[in-house]
């Protein structure tokens, strides 16, 4: 305990050092918190570059690296840090608003998030997604203070059986997401697949579902898809006519901007056990961070009085992933620290900016770089709390955007959308692309299909199918090692336990179905 | 389209043409900035580099140096797209040996010969290759190693970050030379198959020094050998391939400068010269020893070399490599 | 995406198709799914341990076939919604602009794409007022030049390619 707080007090004397500068002019000498400027503008530009469709976080920080390059090491990777989180922070605006996720993370808080924004209740879900996620935040930073090393020994329990397994219950996840028709989610989960199987085989290297375009040679890219689905498809939608009237009063009926005491109420649980299943999640490199929030939703949805509330603008829809999602976000840099691994493409890039600057991370960059690492998680909790009163009072503002007439703002998002995806891989076949899937979405939005499920399992199909042949090749093809290690079995074990309290209402339901009708 | 709209776009062309540069001739080279396209996701090793070595080199040439990531088809893409580009010096390519070398094997149906398609400018560095296993492996040299790759072949699992990556081109080199056939268990990258050989899971690989190097010294995996001449300073304790019976086995991950065939030869010089300046920078040298990159000597950082790096290496990996799909 | 208003308003009671939406919907989906299938069939298969590239595709077009089918005849048996109708003016233009961005971006630059993109996209609205729609069109190309190239340091090359050189 008392390593703890030793550490983290050496962590915040990082994060508050002063550096004196002199005024060029007046040859005045003040002394500058640097470290936690950098934080602050890493936190800005985080969110910024998550409110803006399609601009990902990887692209931001792969492009800030060089402007990094002048500071001292652990300012620039609190910058970029900042970066990184401010960007989960600033995604839930876009969903939340216009229905666009930016990222896997965030389709979750578009089902719940975007009805409330319609229900004129935009400011209250804003600023409990970023309450929420501001107490994840704390959360998270004080797991990883506390329990960073241990929780890396369980990350590494997680082999390729269990990360099939872990995906599978994602998939089951995704089918209790949906809000209507069962049936047609798992149509839509299953297209999703498919398409996620569009590009080069990992093993083989063959060209799968390609028909020889070079562009879709390394597949569908999520942005692509999700831009097309979400994005594209709803503008055109909205373009429907009569539908743009509806848009114009719903811009009449802002209620509140702050949630009240009885939102609050509602969504403190949501919030604290979104928290844990996000920390938790968040350690496992090969796509856990992915799935903590759809996790956390369908846990809420489970768990909940009032199931059928969920889809329809339920508060807690929206506070229990955005914890979930935010909590993950920060336990994902666990990995990095106390292994030197990067778990994902940010993280990877962390590594990239670690290196420019002469750091090398690694099993032992705990011991070699103390004031780095401690520095950085002082940096996290600070810059959550900044990123509180940064997006609190932006709120406001976002909700000020609503009252913009639909005619001029969808053809902001047209562009911005376009800039963003174009700008992920400089590809403007991605942008074309983005388009044919407006198309795509905009006809599923006629048949009444949801497009999250669809996103969701394009994100696992790739990760289950890789693990579940990795896990193959490993044992030889005996596939009862799914069943015969025990996480693996427990997982399974749950994500049939899940489908099962799913469909027997389900069942029971259709009976009464059938008996209705036979009545009549 | 309407009157107006027509009357803006005039007047905006107008506007823009005043504001654009007088066209630019070879000796005034570079008049505006330059873009090296990193066929790699930024933060990758080859990324790291191109960053390093372009921040010095734009001091030189007195303009700015944009890297564009254009990634995909392990790294063809964005060397296809080079290929393509206009030859005035202003598009450039931070090619490697996959993309420059074992890409011809690779891919039967490549869009670009890297040994005619390109005018070769400067090698960067050369990142040795390290024989790296899980930590509980029996063996204890390098020469154990293989005679244990031998006698178990059916039961070993040799992890590498996906086809045509480079730690599956340089195990496949290994493999060839001892003459087995591992299972090949395939990652996402070299991040997540590293976190399989830290874990114990696969049990053993081939990659660059950069990402071996923590790990041997954290003690979670350990290194057989390096895949070149001499030994590492950064892993002083690992011995060459050759000091363990298998002087064949060479490998290092080189990145190199190319620009699209045709660029004037005064500005391949330049930029030859920008290149050679940059390996010379104190701080440069001292990042990219931190990394465990090789600099090449100055007589290995001509364009004539680097051409003939090319054609040899191309000659290697087509012995030892199967075309991909 | 070509089938239009033509089956519009039926009243879902009338007729064999009790549900349309999701009788021609889930066809759809056997169709998409039966071209997958046909298209990923020269793959190689499972060969013993090693599950070969095409296993997965083909797995996951069978399984989208089967649930195609299962939504469509959830079409033909149940009492659904009617289709609705679809539009042309939207899709066409807001179509049109994403395409004219991708198009321009690289040969024509940011500012040329951005503002054509913004004025194409606006004309899938009726409700357009032009001079207020061009003030926002030139606004946001200015914004888009500053913020994309210079606050964010994206590789963006503003002007056409013709004046550069």
């Amino acid at each position: 305990m008392t390593d703890l707080f030793g550490n983290l007090a050496l962590g915040f004397n990082t994060v508050f050092q002063f550096i004196d500068w002199t005024i060029p002019l007046l040859g005045v000498t003040i002394p500058i918190p640097v470290n936690i400027l950098l934080c602050l503008i890493g936190a800005l530009v985080g969110t910024l570059v998550g409110v803006l469709p399609g601009i990902g976080t990887v692209a931001t920080v792969a492009m800030l690296l060089p402007i990094t390059f002048g500071l001292p090491p652990v300012g620039a990777l609190i910058m970029l840090a900042g970066i990184y989180y401010g960007a989960q922070y600033g995604g839930s605006t876009t969903s939340i608003l216009v229905n666009i996720p930016g990222e896997a993370g965030s389709v979750v808080t578009t089902l719940d998030g975007h009805q409330m924004a319609k229900q004129g209740r935009a400011g209250p879900a804003l600023a409990i997604a970023a309450i929420g996620s501001f107490f994840a935040g704390c959360v998270a930073t004080i797991l990883i203070a506390l329990l960073g090393a241990p929780l890396t020994k369980f990350a590494l329990q997680f082999g390729p059986a269990e990360y099939f397994s872990l995906m599978t219950l994602g998939l089951v996840f995704a089918v209790v997401l949906a809000k209507g028709s069962v049936l047609k989610a798992i149509a839509m989960i299953v297209f999703g697949l498919l398409l996620s199987m569009v590009g080069s085989d990992l093993e083989t290297g063959a060209s799968r579902l390609a028909f020889n375009i070079p562009e879709l040679a390394d597949g569908l890219g999520f942005a692509t898809v999700a831009m097309g689905v979400f994005g594209f498809a709803e503008i055109i939608r909205n373009l429907d006519a009569g539908a743009e009237k509806g848009r114009e009063l719903v811009q009449q009926k802002v209620t509140g901007l702050m949630p009240t005491v009885a939102d609050l109420l509602a969504a403190a649980p949501a919030i604290g056990r979104g928290t844990m299943l996000g920390s938790i999640l968040g350690i496992l490199p090969g796509g856990g961070a992915v799935i903590s929030s759809f996790a956390a939703y369908t846990f809420e949805k489970k768990i909940s009085n009032n199931p059928s509330q969920f889809g329809k603008g339920s508060i807690k829809g929206v506070a229990a992933p955005e914890s979930a999602n935010n909590a993950a976000a920060q336990t994902s840099f666990i990995p990095l620290l106390t292994l030197g691994i990067p778990p994902n493409a940010v993280m990877a890039l962390m590594v990239g900016a670690m290196t420019i600057h002469g750091i090398v991370p690694g099993p032992q960059v705990m011991q070699k770089q103390p004031e780095l690492v401690w520095g950085m998680i002082a940096s996290m909790w600070i810059g959550n709390l900044m990123l509180l009163v940064i997006n609190l009072p932006l709120v406001g503002i976002w909700v000020q955007l609503l009252r913009v007439p639909y005619h001029l703002l969808y053809p902001c998002i047209v562009i911005f959308c376009a800039i963003g995806i174009y700008s992920v891989n400089n590809a403007p076949a991605d942008v074309i692309m983005a388009g044919a899937f407006g198309l795509v979405g905009y006809w599923l939005i006629k048949h009444d299909f949801e497009p999250a499920p669809l996103l969701l399992g394009m994100v696992l199909g790739p990760l289950m199918e890789e693990n579940l042949r990795r896990a193959m090749l490993i044992s030889r093809g005996d596939a009862t090692v799914f069943l015969t290690r025990p996480l693996s079995a427990a997982l399974l074990a749950v994500s049939l336990a899940l489908l099962i309290l799913t469909f027997l209402p389900m069942l029971r339901k259709k009976r009464e179905e059938v008996f209705v009708e036979s009545e009549n | 389209m309407t009157g107006f709209n027509r009357r803006t776009a005039v007047a905006t062309l107008g506007a823009l043409a005043m504001l654009s540069a007088v066209p630019a001739l070879a000796q005034d080279y570079p008049t505006r900035a330059i873009t090296i396209i990193v066929p790699f996701a930024a933060g990758g090793p080859t990324d790291v580099v191109t960053r390093l070595v372009s921040e010095h080199m734009s001091k030189t040439l007195g303009q700015p140096i944009v890297v564009e990531n254009v990634v995909g088809a392990g790294g063809t893409t964005g060397a296809t797209r080079a290929a393509r580009a206009t030859n005035d010096g202003y598009t450039l390519i931070m090619g490697h040996v996959g993309t420059h070398a074992a890409s011809v094997a690779l891919y039967p149906k490549l869009a670009y010969d890297p040994r005619t398609d390109f005018e070769p400018i400067a090698l960067i560095n050369g990142a040795a290759i390290v024989v790296a296993a899980k930590k509980d492996l029996p063996p204890k040299d390098f020469k154990e190693f293989v005679a244990y790759l031998k006698a178990n072949e059916a039961k070993l699992n040799q992890a590498h970050a996906g086809v045509g990556a480079v730690s599956y081109i340089t195990c496949e080199l290994l493999n060839g030379i001892v003459g087995i056939k591992p299972v090949g268990v395939p990652f996402q990258g070299t991040g997540p198959a590293m976190n399989a050989l830290v874990a114990g899971q696969v049990d053993y690989m081939c990659d660059q020094i950069t990402n071996v190097v923590p790990q041997v010294n954290g003690g979670t995996i350990k290194a057989y050998a390096v895949a070149i001449p001499e030994r590492s300073a950064s892993l002083p304790d690992t011995p060459t391939s050759a000091e363990g019976g298998l002087p064949s086995y060479q490998a290092s991950a080189w990145n190199a400068l190319f620009a699209p065939k045709g660029t004037p030869k005064a500005i391949v010089e330049k930029l030859n010269a920008a290149a050679a300046k940059a390996l010379d920078d104190e701080k440069v040298i001292a990042r990219m020893k931190e990394l465990g990159n090789d600099i090449p000597k100055p007589e290995q950082r001509k364009s004539e070399a680097l051409g003939k790096l090319v054609k040899d290496e191309v000659e290697k990996w087509g012995k030892f490599l199967k075309p991909v799909g | 995406m070509s089938e239009t208003t033509g089956h519009a308003q039926g009243n879902p009671k009338k007729g064999l198709i009790r549900g349309p939406q999701d009788f021609w919907g889930g066809l759809a989906l056997v169709a998409l799914a039966l071209f997958a299938f046909y298209a990923s069939s020269d793959l190689p298969g499972i060969r013993g341990f090693q599950f070969g590239p095409g296993t997965a595709p083909r797995l996951f077009a069978s399984l989208l076939l089967v649930l195609g089918a299962g939504v469509a005849l959830t079409g033909l048996l149940t009492p659904g919604a009617p289709l609705e109708r679809y539009h042309l003016r939207g899709p066409f233009f807001v179509t049109l602009a994403i395409l004219s961005f991708a198009f321009t971006i690289r040969p024509l630059g940011l500012i040329i794409a951005a503002f054509s993109s913004f004025m194409i996209a606006a004309f899938g609205s009726t409700e357009q007022r032009w001079g207020q729609t061009l003030i926002v069109g030139i606004a946001i190309t200015a914004f888009c030049c500053f913020l994309f190239p210079y606050a964010l340091g994206l590789p963006f090359q503003l002007q056409p390619r013709f004046m550069l050189q």
